[in-house]
């Protein structure tokens, strides 16, 4: 199973995760965190992670974010979107953290 | 009293103190006049054969207000080099063109005039598209923020591929093709502009097994897949029922060649589309003939404009780098006309007018022809993420087959967009980043081998014209 954008690359490091999220905010988009148990490629509404982090600009607020909601949902599917309110719409999102695969 | 005669074209239509009017169609035309004909005769001669005019005055004239309906040809520039040509400007009244209709544009404007003995040769540049007639037009079907939405595919270009062979593989094997590719890792698969209806594939059969293959793709993957399913046909009831075939189906996107159907099946497929919730992808096969050529013709960023109006989701516009024509500062030109909602003239793109879209939908630019894994950082850094990307023999001309050469092209994209976010520079280290990326993927290096001295490094035989200074 691939989960679109950078599922065709070996998983990001912090580092680079923290890179990724640096940009997203660099680019003053509005970051989402939002998580599923059974992702489809169909589905548009994952459970979102609280509210949208409106004010945020801090790349450890959202890493934060991520560990406590991989904390409370450990066997949920987490991705982070970046959110552009002039275009009313995702512009970035890509999974982060996925349930440890089952053999 | 009416007086029957031969006048000067200038007479009425050369009117250099005009100014023209926000709800004003403007054209700028390259112009080469006959030898003997003064440039201010010929570009009047533009005007007048393209609105209210024919070679003698006739005594209806007297019945309507010519002020009113003429066109006007208001300004006069050499071209830069060329001591034959010249950049004439017209202006129309707005009342000029029918409500919504691209068709009833190009009639006016691209009509008999470009057959006027007294021209030598006429080729319209640009044209600005007035918001009072923008609004009359609802545009692409869907736009790209609602695709992405759809599609749930953000943040990066999609990725596709024209199935290769263009002609004569049978329906069962043509779908092995789709699945393959698919399930590689593309968004897309696209039927080549040629496949219609032959005696070797049926559309109907076509369909059925392309639609199963997305489907097997989609399950096997978790992403959402489509196959831009051609339903270009011979009559537009023809059209309508391929279409209409393809959204029982399931198929997300459909696919129609707009010049060869002519704008107004194209517009009636483009409503169709949004009707049905259906993406238009866009393919524009006889372009090259009418757009190429500098001196003659239409340019294709008005073809773009007009298509953008009439309504497509996705629109072939070159790619720069790969096997077909297409200078960069115009091909950018082009981009911006699909993407943005306001274009300011730039001449070194070949924008000669502002251009206001008043949030009509925008389309997302395709590139394909030519183009392999080691354009992708070159590419990436041309087109950002919105638009896709279209590697037909650079995913199925791969050594260890289509689902290689679709992952090779899925982890090469990637990982450019992955390094672009870093703020690494694409065109100095895309070298490095590719090779970087080929070592966790034995297929990104197989390609990387295959296609590593291939390139076409050949001269536009069209670029806009502007002065260094």
């Amino acid at each position: 199973m691939r989960l679109e954008t950078f599922s065709y690359l070996p998983e990001l490091s912090s580092e680079q995760l923290a890179q990724q999220i640096s940009s997203i905010l660099g680019r003053r988009l509005v970051v989402g965190i939002e998580y599923s148990t059974a992702p489809d490629p169909y589905d548009h509404y994952w459970t979102m992670w609280k509210l949208p982090l409106f004010d945020t600009d801090d790349p450890a607020v959202v890493i934060a974010e991520l560990d406590a909601c991989r904390q409370a949902n450990p066997g949920a599917y987490i991705k982070i979107n970046g959110y552009d309110p002039g275009r009313q719409g995702q512009v970035v999102s890509f999974v982060v953290a996925q349930p440890a695969q089952v053999a | 009293m009416f007086q029957a005669g031969v006048r000067e074209y200038r007479e009425i239509y050369w009117d250099p103190d005009y100014q023209p009017r926000d709800t004003d169609v403007l054209a700028a035309f390259r112009l080469i006049p006959q030898p003997e004909v003064a440039p201010e005769e010929a570009a009047a001669a533009v005007a007048a054969e393209s609105s209210t005019a024919t070679w003698t005055t006739v005594w209806t004239d007297r019945l309507t207000t010519l002020e009113r309906y003429k066109a006007r040809a208001y300004c006069l520039e050499p071209v830069p080099g060329r001591p034959d040509q010249y950049l004439a400007y017209v202006a129309y009244p707005l009342e000029l063109f029918e409500e919504g209709s691209v068709t009833s544009m190009m009639a006016s404007i691209t009509g008999n005039v470009f057959g006027f003995k007294a021209i030598r040769a006429l080729r319209l540049e640009d044209l600005r598209i007035p918001v009072a007639l923008v609004k009359t037009f609802q545009g692409p079907p869907t736009g790209i923020q609602v695709e992405r939405d759809r599609l749930n595919k953000y943040g990066r270009p999609l990725l596709g591929a024209t199935l290769k062979p263009k002609l004569g593989l049978s329906p069962r094997n043509y779908g092995r093709a789709c699945f393959e590719l698919l399930r590689g890792g593309l968004d897309f698969t696209k039927d080549d502009e040629n496949i219609t209806s032959q005696p070797f594939m049926r559309w109907g059969d076509r369909f059925q097994f392309v639609m199963e293959a997305v489907r097997k793709a989609e399950a096997e993957t978790g992403e959402r897949k489509g196959h831009y399913l051609n339903v270009t046909a011979p009559d537009c009831e023809q059209m309508l029922e391929r279409a209409e075939f393809a959204r029982q189906l399931g198929s997300p996107i459909i696919m129609h060649d707009y010049l060869v159907g002519g704008f107004s099946a194209h517009t009636t497929l483009s409503r169709w589309c949004r009707r049905n919730g259906m993406l238009l992808h866009v393919h524009r096969a006889l372009h090259a003939v009418v757009d190429r050529q500098k001196d003659h013709g239409i340019h294709f960023r008005v073809l773009a404009k007009w298509l953008r109006l009439a309504g497509g989701d996705h629109l072939h516009t070159g790619t720069v780098v790969g096997k077909l024509e297409g200078d960069r500062e115009t091909t950018l030109g082009v981009v911006d006309l699909l993407r943005e909602d306001f274009i300011p003239a730039n001449r070194s793109r070949g924008i000669y007018f502002d251009q206001e879209w008043a949030s009509l939908p925008t389309v997302l630019p395709a590139a394909s022809g030519g183009i392999h894994v080691w354009h992708m950082p070159t590419l990436v850094e041309i087109f950002g993420d919105d638009a896709v990307l279209q590697f037909g023999g650079g995913s199925a001309g791969h050594p260890q087959g289509s689902r290689a050469g679709a992952t090779a092209c899925r982890v090469a994209l990637e990982a450019c967009v992955q390094a672009r976010n870093e703020g690494r520079d694409l065109a100095a280290e895309g070298k490095h980043i590719l090779e970087q990326a080929a070592r966790r993927s034995t297929e990104l290096a197989a390609a990387l081998d295959t296609w590593r001295e291939i390139r076409f490094d050949y001269e536009a035989v069209d670029s806009p014209d502007v002065v260094q200074t």
